[in-house]
Parts: C-alpha cells; structure tokens; sequence
C-alpha cells in the first residue's frame, strides 16, 4: 500500500521535475521533419548487395582527398554473418578457449567463411596465443598489449582436438607477435602443428606466421613443423612499410623469413600477402610482386584495406574488382603458382580452394 | 521500521546505481516522515535526469584545458580537454583528424602516439619511464623534445598547449619527390 503510494508520488514528481528541466526531450521541428521523411528501418535491413551490374556504374569518390573520409564502394558490402554453421563454429572455439584471427581483426568474409557452402565446409583461421599482440601496427585491430597473458599450454591440444572435429581439410593457423616470448613463440606454434598432424596426416596445414624479429631459427622451427603452406605476410609495397607496420617490422626482414623457410624445408610452399588502398602506386605494386617472386614466393594475395577503427589509417583508395583482376593476370604472368586478387580477398580467404584447386591442375599437367 | 529495514538494504544498492542521497531520502520520506527531519527532505524526485545529449555538462569551463594539435599537414585542431585525460585520450575521444593514432590503445606497444612538444613544456612533464622510452626510440622522426601522447596527462597549468603531430616517412618522401618534380 505504502509502494503504491511511493510510485504514484514518484511519476508525479518525475513529470514535475522534467518540466522544470525545460529543454529536455524536445528536438526542432526540422529535425523531427527529417526524421519522419527519412529512411525507415526497411531501408537498412534489406540492401542490394550483390548487384554487380551496379558495381561499373558506381559513381563515388573511389580516391581520398584531404580531410574527407571515403564511402564503403558497394563490391565490399557484406551480409551479416548467421546462421547454424556460424553458430556451431563459435561455440566450439570459445567452449575451447579459442581465439580466431576472423573475429579479433573483423574480417568482412566471417560470415561466409564460417557458414560455408552447401557443399563447402566452414573454414576459420584460427589465432594461437592468445588474442592479444605485442605490437600495435596502424591497420591492424587485434588487441595490443606490452605483456599479454601467459600462453595456455593446452592450447596446441585443443586446437588439434577442435580441427579434427571439423573435419576440415584445409586448415591456416596464424598468431599474433610474442616479442615477449624468447623464441616468438616458435615452439607453440610448431607444436600445434605436429599435433595436428598426429591425428589428421591427410590435413594440409597452413602457417601464418609473424617474423619472429628476424629469428631465423625460430623461423626454421616452424618450418620443420611438418607444415605444407608457410605464410608470412609482407603487407604493403617498401615504401610504405613505416607507416603502416609497426616499426620493428620491415620489408627485407619478411622477406628473409619467406626466403629461409624456402631454404630449409625446400618442399615447402610459401606464400604472401599485401594489402592495396593504403597510398601505393602501381609501380610500386609491380615492383613489390617482382621482389618477391625473385625470393621465389609461390603465392600471393592481393585485397583491399578496410579501415578498422578510427584509430586506424584512413583508406586512400578503394580498388575497383577490375583493377584487382589486372593484378591478378601481372601476378600470373610473373610467374607465381597462384595470384588469388580481389577486394575481400585475405591470406587465408579460400585458401584451401585456391591451393587445391591449383595443385590438382598443375599435377594434371605435370608442371610441379 | 520498515523504513529503516529497506534503508539498511537501499543504501549499497542505491551506491551501485548512482542515486544521490537526497533523491533515496524523497523515496522513503513517504513511508515514515519522522526518519529523516523535514528540512533534508528534497522535493527534486528520482528521475531528474534530464541530461540531454550535447547539451553542456555540470563541470564548469574551468576544469577543461585548450590543446592545439599541428596535424601532418600543418592544419591546426584546436579543442578543450579534462585535466587528467591523456593526450591520446583527447583525439580519440575528441574524433580529431589524426590518421592512425594510437594503434595499440595505450599500452606502450607502439609509438603511433608520438608528438613532440615545445622545449618548456616538454620539461614540465613528468619523467619519462623505460617502457615509454623503448617505444619512442622505434618512433620516425624523434626528436629532443618528442614523447608518446598516450603517457601525457593533462594539468591545469597545460591550458593552451601545443604539440606538433610528427611527419611521416611517407610524408617527407612525397615531398622530395614534389620537389624533384617541379624543379625539372
């Protein structure tokens, strides 16, 4: 009886109290106009997205001027990532306690990735050690810390576990930077490997790994893992590297990692990616591609940089799909095994089909 | 009584929601109006919250501070700060121009965050610890009075201060070639 009291007395003097409060809850009349003839709910939630006939005629500053910031170009409009297979896959990882390199860096293809096909399975990167990094590069929204958490040593056991439940059989393992780590983490990292290998021989595995600063056994390490792909991403054109990498990265100290994991397992295939959009010319692309297919690269990924946060570096440009199709033939004709080129391609992006699909055609003509 | 029962069990949960005293007294002032004296007893109600978005907040204009940022590009951002924000703190929060500011979200992982400052107050500042250093040695461009923003809190007596975002490889790259350009 008394609560009823309280609340009848309490609406009474809240009313009371916001009259007073003058200004409160009242927008001009044009704003509210506005809002009353603008996009309604409907207008977000269905979109066209894979129109590509509307793709050519986009009409939209594609190069960014002085103190503007760019609208996203339709062809990197993406659905929102559901559904059972996605699901599936992230209950798994963090009943596990795993991270994903898909999350942490907020890739665009999550949702395709990890929902798969209707005849494709799901595919994840999976990120060992941890999710946070040493290393705070300027396009790149993994967390950063100066001494992130010790590594679980179960780690290399449950990622083994979880792949082998997915039944996958193309698998890309990455990890963030450990400079903290004597060795960079080598030794985890090589472990996941020969574990997975242990319950799955048919599994083609795939290294994405950071640069160890240079470490060349640390490199060599994880070569010998019993890995097929070693990965190593260059990122951006030499020029470039300063500004968008952390500062204890650089171009001929990738390079040297891809080189010596060529020199010690020579079976190996080794692969890399840059990213396009970030205020590279074309002959620096070009210049790039030839400096690593000279370190007799195999693969190489080329996609667009999409800005992660505002803390982040603005994109410069946004790529056309036919400028990236233009690459894609330099890269063929280069020579490289295969040159996967698009604005939502990423290193480990259908890595499996590009590889497979690549080696089946090559061993049929008996090249490699 | 009851009263005093439901005080007893109000109070820490009237801490955890912010609710100041006067408003919890309003409530219980209805069921027994000989708890507290009459005097103390606010007429104000416990939904004034009437704080609208933009609109200017309680503090008083003395507690924020004026930094002018000299971006890349010699464009000057002027804005005010709250003493104790540090200085990546106000471009973030403030939404300045500055590209990729602050990779590592302050935990001394990088040296996105370097600005250098003017010879007098870059020795009013507090010391600087080895972490800070280790980072602002790989940064491009240090100078003698350069620092990490991320590390700069802001005082009362910093109210107009100035710092110069530091240029970029890339930056000065372009420009030579500029030059180089219009020279033939």
């Amino acid at each position: 009886m008394a609560l009823l009291l309280l609340r009848h007395r309490a609406r009474v003097s809240a009313r009371h109290a916001c009259a007073r409060c003058g200004t409160a809850g009242s927008l001009p009349e044009e704003k509210k106009e506005s809002l009353r003839n603008g996009p309604g709910l409907r207008d977000f939630v269905c979109g066209e997205l894979a129109d590509r006939g509307a793709w050519a005629g986009y009409a939209g500053a594609l190069k960014r001027q002085k103190g503007e910031r760019l609208q996203l170009p339709p062809w990197l409009k993406t659905k929102i990532p559901m559904g059972k297979n996605y699901n599936k896959l992230k209950n798994t990882l963090r009943s596990l306690n795993l991270h994903t390199v898909c999350e942490e860096a907020r890739c665009p293809n999550i949702g395709e990735c990890w929902g798969g096909g209707e005849h494709a399975t799901a595919t994840a990167t999976i990120m060992l050690m941890g999710d946070t990094c040493t290393r705070g590069c300027r396009f790149c929204s993994v967390k950063t810390a100066r001494n992130p958490p010790p590594l679980d040593p179960e780690e290399p056991y449950n990622t083994a576990k979880a792949i082998a439940e997915w039944g996958l059989d193309y698998v890309v393992l990455t990890s963030v930077d450990r400079d903290d780590m004597p060795d960079g983490g080598a030794e985890h990292f090589a472990k996941t490997v020969s574990h997975l290998k242990e319950r799955n021989s048919k599994i083609l595995v795939e290294c994405l790994t950071p640069d160890f600063r240079g470490d060349l056994k640390a490199v060599e390490k994880v070569a010998l893992s019993g890995l097929d792909v070693y990965a190593h991403n260059v990122e951006t054109v030499p020029e470039l590297q300063r500004k968008v990498r952390d500062p204890r990265a650089n171009f001929e100290q990738s390079l040297c990692v891809l080189k010596h994991a060529k020199k010690v397992q020579p079976g190996v295939i080794s692969k890399t990616s840059i990213m396009l959009g970030l205020g590279e010319t074309d002959e620096q692309v070009y210049t790039t591609m030839k400096l690593l297919r000279e370190a007799d690269v195999d693969c190489l990924t080329l996609g667009q940089y999409m800005q992660p946060t505002k803390r982040h570096l603005k994109v410069e440009e946004y790529v056309t799909p036919e400028k990236f199709k233009y690459w894609e033939k330099v890269g063929n004709e280069l020579g490289f095994h295969y040159t996967a080129s698009g604005p939502l391609v990423r290193s480990s992006y259908k890595a499996g089909e590009f590889f497979l699909k690549n080696l089946v055609e090559k061993r049929k003509t008996k090249v490699i | 009584m009851i009263a005093q029962g439901i005080l007893g069990f109000m109070r820490p949960l009237c801490s955890g929601l912010n609710v100041s005293k006067t408003r919890f007294v309003f409530l219980c002032g209805m069921t027994e109006q000989n708890c507290m004296p009459a005097k103390q007893v606010s007429r104000r109600g416990f939904s004034s919250t009437c704080n609208l978005q933009g609109a200017p907040r309680e503090s008083s204009s003395a507690d924020q501070v004026t930094v002018h940022f000299i971006n890349r590009d010699g464009e000057r951002l002027t804005t005010t700060a709250k003493e104790g924000e540090s200085l990546l703190e106000v471009v973030v929060n403030q939404n300045l121009a500055i590209d990729g500011f602050g990779a590592c979200e302050g935990t001394l992982a990088c040296s996105t965050c370097h600005l250098i400052f003017e010879k007098d107050t870059f020795q009013k500042l507090d010391a600087i610890s080895d972490e800070e250093m280790d980072m602002l040695d790989l940064a491009y461009g240090l100078t003698e009075t350069s620092r990490l923003g991320c590390q700069v809190r802001i005082k009362k007596s910093m109210d107009g201060l100035t710092v110069q975002v530091p240029m970029e490889v890339s930056d000065i790259r372009r420009q030579l070639e500029v030059g180089k350009q219009s020279k033939q």
